[in-house]
């Protein structure tokens, strides 16, 4: 007897990342693909599919065209299409198509998009059939996404083996706040999923404000400062972290966008892909300072989209930097990558020192 | 009256020293009015060196273990870098934290908590002072075997110190090592298997690169503790009843832990680490009168350090494990 699982993808998911949107919800995909955004959807769907061991042992009942039925049909594995759609997908599709699975007696819904995605997963199927949450959006922060397109894949045969399932978080991220430089989160509910523990992401904590912490940041960004190389380009990630250093140097800092600063002199601010790419056209030397997401130690490949596999090749794994507070850096089980490239990210795996105070470093293991 | 709590939060043996040590103790109560005769502090020496199989000469006693960890990182962190890891004993973290001029910390990853030697040797370039305990606290594995404590010892210019709070326990030491390698120091306590956490006697078993530096280290030894030491190490049979009872309980509560699905590194010491999804679980425990120890601002949410005690306190930490995790279902 085959497992009955289910795909739905939202095909604009992660779109707004390398553009430096924050996020595609509602209408804002169109003003990505202005912007030059590429689709990102199909490379995480065809990784998770093509790394699922127990295929045969699966009946797939899909969303039609682009939001699924493409991408098995790839696959050369019988399926069945579920729902319609017209021109352009939305949220509503999603719900629908996906109630329609629960309907039809699917097992396990895999779904591929981010945090907004996963609100409307749990729309329309609450707790009724466990999930497999495939990464793609700009804002994964929610607890319910693997850690990448092939732990994903894992999570599918762990359930096709008989794994039990548990509840993981999701969160209602604002994307309007977040756009505008301010983290606003909500647990929104919980979703089942195959109790993999080590292929789920962490949730998102949020960044400390305590006196420690703060002064852990300043004693961080007196020992980056004092060490900055006034010949190269440093891109600045999002975080609080880096907000301090920016502090430290005098200078503005988009919270949640990435800053280019040389010699002392913002040259860059909020960035996105391309605006990064000119600017390491004109800098020989350069260096990426990111903080890990705090609670999922992820350094790239969520919340920092710009920071697109290109740049991080073009910059070196030598030239980035990692800073954290003792504090958060203490709590996390390893850094983490998903870049989207998983050659990439293979190089990004091992050891990175982690700036953690004045002529402080811990050495910490990165995972993808 | 208030019933006392249930402490299994500070790495205590439950079980108080014998009476000829307690009678011992009273004796050095008498002389309180005196700072310790040399002749019994050479007495200790002698005796901590014996027990440990090394020369007389090498041991340096002190009330307690952190402060000669202390002193070393003071001593040898102006000009060196200082290797620490992390999770680990919390006064060496903060110690090398206020003394380094560079600190490198070596993150031990759940769920193996393992130490990677190759990650290590590569730190090894330039002066440093590497301080490792094994077994590790809070983690309870061993980290360092001999062939790892060779190497580490034939790097240029560096020092290792070993804290082996928890020898006895584990029965892995390399104070033998101290004779042929200058660059070694071992720290030790009587405080846990010697069931003399009150007294505070530690010692360090110290290579010759670190004797010069504690030539001039004397601490006096409040009289009650050293009068203590002395019978405890000249009548230490007790001490070896009491950590087998202490392992055998160890491994009964991993046992009935583990068979219950929780998730419990397996130990080297008197203590465990337990890892487990009841949010808030210090606090619940501490409603119900046990203490244990919250290990969230050096791990990842959800682990907690539990002292193995008498079978009772143990009974009751499982009953009450058990009873909170029902609950929060």
């Amino acid at each position: 007897m085959k497992n009955i699982v289910g795909l739905i993808v939202n095909p604009v998911a992660g779109m707004g990342g390398s553009v430096g949107l924050k996020g595609t919800d509602g209408e804002i995909h169109k003003r990505a693909l202005e912007l030059g955004a590429k689709p990102v959807t199909p490379t995480r769907t065809k990784v998770c599919l093509s790394c699922i061991e127990s295929k045969d042992d699966i009946a797939f009942f899909v969303a039609p065209g682009k939001m699924g039925e493409e991408y098995v049909k790839a696959l050369g594995v019988p399926f069945t299409v579920i729902g319609t759609v017209g021109g352009e997908t939305s949220a509503e599709d999603t719900k629908r198509i996906a109630q329609a699975m629960v309907d039809d007696g699917v097992e396990l819904l895999i779904f591929v998009g981010g945090d907004g995605t996963a609100r409307d997963i749990y729309d329309a199927v609450g707790s009724k059939v466990p999930v497999v949450a495939v990464p793609s959006g700009v804002k994964i922060f929610s607890s319910v996404f693997a850690v990448s397109a092939r732990a994903a894949a894992e999570m599918v045969d762990a359930f096709v083996e008989g794994t039990d399932v548990t509840e993981e978080q999701v969160l209602d991220i604002d994307e309007d706040a977040f756009r505008e430089d301010r983290l606003a989160s909500r647990l929104y509910g919980y979703l089942l999923v195959p109790n993999v523990r080590s292929f789920l992401q962490p949730g998102k904590a949020a960044s400390s404000v305590s006196v420690s912490s703060i002064e852990s940041k300043k004693e961080i960004a007196a020992y980056i400062v004092e060490e900055i190389d006034h010949e190269t380009l440093y891109l600045l990630g999002p975080g609080t972290t880096l907000e301090a250093i920016a502090d430290e140097m005098g200078l503005p800092k988009t919270l949640l966008g990435i800053d280019a600063v040389f010699g002392g002199v913002l040259v860059g601010t909020d960035l996105n892909e391309k605006g990064i790419l000119n600017l390491l056209k004109r800098y020989e030397k350069r260096k990426i300072i990111v903080t890990p997401i705090g609670g999922n130690g992820f350094i790239f490949g969520r919340g920092s989209k710009q920071f697109t596999p290109e740049v991080i090749g073009q910059v070196g794994r030598e030239n980035i930097m990692v800073v954290g507070t003792r504090d958060k850096v203490g709590r996390l089980d390893c850094l983490r990558v998903d870049t989207g490239d998983f050659e990439l990210d293979k190089i990004l795996c091992g050891y990175m020192e982690v700036t953690v105070g004045y002529r402080e470093g811990m050495m910490v293991k990165v995972r993808c | 009256m208030l019933k006392e709590p249930i402490k299994l939060n500070m790495n205590e043996v439950p079980y108080p020293p014998p009476q000829e040590v307690i009678e011992a103790a009273r004796k050095g109560l008498a002389k309180l009015n005196c700072y310790a005769d040399p002749r019994d502090l050479g007495r200790l020496r002698g005796l901590l060196a014996s027990y440990s199989g090394v020369l007389e000469e090498h041991v340096v006693p002190s009330p307690g273990s952190d402060i000669l960890l202390r002193e070393v990182i003071h001593t040898f962190s102006k000009d060196r870098k200082v290797i620490v890891v992390s999770p680990s004993f919390f006064p060496t973290v903060q110690a090398a934290k206020q003394f380094a001029t560079k600190l490198i910390t070596l993150r031990l990853s759940p769920p193996e908590f393992d130490l990677d030697l190759d990650l290590l040797m590569d730190e090894l370039q330039g002066p440093c002072l590497v301080i490792v305990d094994n077994p590790n606290n809070p983690t309870g594995r061993i980290l360092l075997d001999r062939q790892a404590v060779e190497a580490i010892l034939e790097s240029t210019d560096t020092l290792l110190v070993v804290d082996e709070a928890y020898y006895e326990f584990s029965g892995v030491t390399f104070s033998d090592m101290v004779h042929d390698h200058p660059n070694l120091a071992v720290t030790r306590t009587m405080d846990k298997a010697f069931s003399l956490a009150g007294a505070r006697i530690g010692y360090i078993i110290a290579g010759e690169a670190f004797r010069d530096a504690f030539s001039s280290f004397y601490a006096f030894l409040p009289q009650p503790s050293l009068y203590a030491a002395i019978e405890a190490l000249n009548n230490s049979g007790y001490m070896g009843r009491n950590v087998r009872r202490v392992i055998e309980e160890r491994e009964r509560v991993w046992s009935a832990l583990n068979g219950s699905g929780v998730r419990v590194c397996p130990s080297s010491t008197n203590f465990l680490l337990v890892r487990t999804g009841i949010p808030d679980i210090v606090r619940r425990f501490r409603d119900i009168g046990v203490l244990i120890t919250d290990i969230s601002n050096q791990l990842p949410p959800g682990f907690v350090r539990v002292s193995i005690g008498t079978r009772k306190e143990n009974d009751a930490f499982i009953a009450g494990y058990i009873k909170i995790r029902e609950a929060c279902d």
